[in-house]
């Protein structure tokens, strides 16, 4: 997440070249899956661990 | 000369005596040397002392015929709590007797206890006021009686009846309390009451061990000797002891100077049983009731707990969704700032291309050529210094249309 943060950061800064930017979008890309796999994932088990209650 | 014989004199004697004494007549007189015979007749002398020196300054031998001893005797006792014994003051009414043979004697026909009482009494307020005037009189009650009395110092005489009814009582109480009692013996009547009452007090304090409370109990039953717990130095023991004492002495009517002085009075053995119990009783009843508080408190405590817990538990859900809803936000909205980012730099790069394009475009050779300016080059590269060329190489000028190859005569730097 704060990988991301910070790749978002410097993208709008415009400090990256053109070819830095593909480079950094598509790790941002990747990281947005990843963080999202992980919140459906961590939701997925407090919900489990509601319903155990 | 005419002489009497004895037994003449003696009969006059007599018969003086008898016309002058016709009557009975109340004696107050202190006993002294009291003894019954197998007969039952209990003979004793009566005695006067002078109130400073104490000395004898009257004697006389007295009876009591068995068939008047008889009742007299328990009547006395129970009415006084006192044996007819030596030591005591007694008002009895007497028959003056004088025999040829056995001489002066007083034959006693009733008794008046309550001069004996009186006397009692007398001497037990002494002791009192004694004790308060030293300042101990009330030392003994003003100790705090112990919650839980658990641990006895019992002053008997180990074959009374009173002592094993105490510990019988102890033992077998209905709530199973436990005691531990330990028996510090002493004669509990007679003359060596007091001596041995104090031996025990002292073995008491030189045991080195914690007692609770101390109890001097004595077998009941039987209504006597309990005079000789009437004594100033027994009291003055009992006031200054450092632990609290309770007595039973076993005696419905009289307290004796001991029972006065100690922390709690009771009746008898049995009671004093029944007095620890009672009180080791509160003390479980308090105990009890603290732990019925407690568990009430402790109980709401956690109601309370749980209720605030199912609150939190009930809006568990809810809060995992808007937690799990703003993550995802997060996540989408840094998405689409990088796509944004991206964007807005290929859009700037394209921009400054095209800028770059028009700079380009606005300084096309071919246009400046066509415009009259010429391109000059030296071994295929622009020529922008003319030291760079030396008279005699060769240069070429390049025109809107076609070339110039020229030998160079001269250069001006």
């Amino acid at each position: 997440m704060a990988r991301l943060e910070r790749i978002v950061a410097q993208m709008e800064s415009g400090e990256l070249s053109v070819d830095q930017l593909g480079e950094a979008l598509k790790e941002a890309q990747s990281l947005v899956k990843q963080c999202k796999a992980k919140l459906y994932q961590a939701d997925e088990q407090i919900k489990k661990l509601l319903e155990e209650e | 000369m005419e002489a009497l014989t004895l037994y003449e004199l003696n009969r006059r004697v007599r018969s003086v005596l008898e016309q002058a004494l016709p009557d009975d007549c109340w004696l107050q007189a202190e006993l002294s040397e009291v003894r019954t015979n197998a007969a039952g007749h209990c003979y004793m002398e009566f005695v006067q002392k002078d109130a400073r020196s104490n000395a004898l300054v009257a004697k006389a031998r007295g009876v009591v015929w068995s068939n008047v001893f008889r009742l007299l005797r328990p009547y006395f006792e129970r009415e006084t709590g006192q044996p007819f014994a030596a030591g005591i003051k007694v008002m009895v009414q007497v028959r003056v007797e004088f025999h040829e043979l056995y001489g002066y004697s007083l034959s006693v026909t009733d008794i008046d206890p309550t001069y004996t009482v009186g006397d009692m009494v007398r001497r037990r307020r002494e002791i009192l006021r004694q004790l308060e005037e030293e300042g101990v009189l009330t030392l003994n009650k003003e100790l705090p009686m112990p919650q839980v009395p658990g641990r006895i110092a019992v002053i008997s005489s180990a074959t009374a009846a009173g002592y094993g009814d105490f510990c019988n009582q102890l033992s077998g109480n209905p709530d199973g309390f436990r005691f531990v009692t330990r028996l510090f013996p002493a004669v509990m009547q007679g003359d060596r009451v007091e001596s041995s009452i104090l031996e025990a007090l002292d073995s008491i304090v030189s045991s080195g061990e914690e007692w609770d409370v101390v109890v001097i109990i004595r077998g009941g039953g039987a209504v006597s000797d309990l005079a000789c717990f009437d004594t100033y130095l027994l009291a003055a023991a009992c006031a200054q002891f450092p632990i609290p004492i309770v007595t039973g002495i076993g005696h419905e009517r009289d307290d004796t100077v001991v029972d006065m002085v100690a922390h709690t009075r009771v009746k008898t053995p049995t009671a004093v049983a029944g007095l620890l119990v009672e009180r080791m009783r509160g003390a479980g009843r308090r105990i009890d009731e603290a732990a019925a508080a407690i568990h009430y408190h402790v109980c709401r405590y956690l109601e309370t707990e749980k209720r605030r817990l199912s609150d939190i538990v009930r809006r568990l859900p809810d809060l995992q969704a808007l937690c799990r809803m703003r993550e995802e936000r997060h996540i989408d909205l840094l998405w689409q700032r990088a796509r944004m980012a991206a964007r807005n730099r290929l859009y700037d790069c394209r921009h400054q291309l095209q800028l770059i394009g028009q700079r380009i475009d606005g300084c096309d050779v071919q246009r400046l050529l066509a415009r009259g300016f010429t391109l000059t080059l030296k071994d295929g590269r622009a020529l922008t210094d003319a030291s760079c060329v030396k008279p005699g190489e060769s240069i070429v000028t390049r025109l809107a249309q076609g070339e110039v190859v020229s030998i160079v005569k001269e250069t001006n730097v």
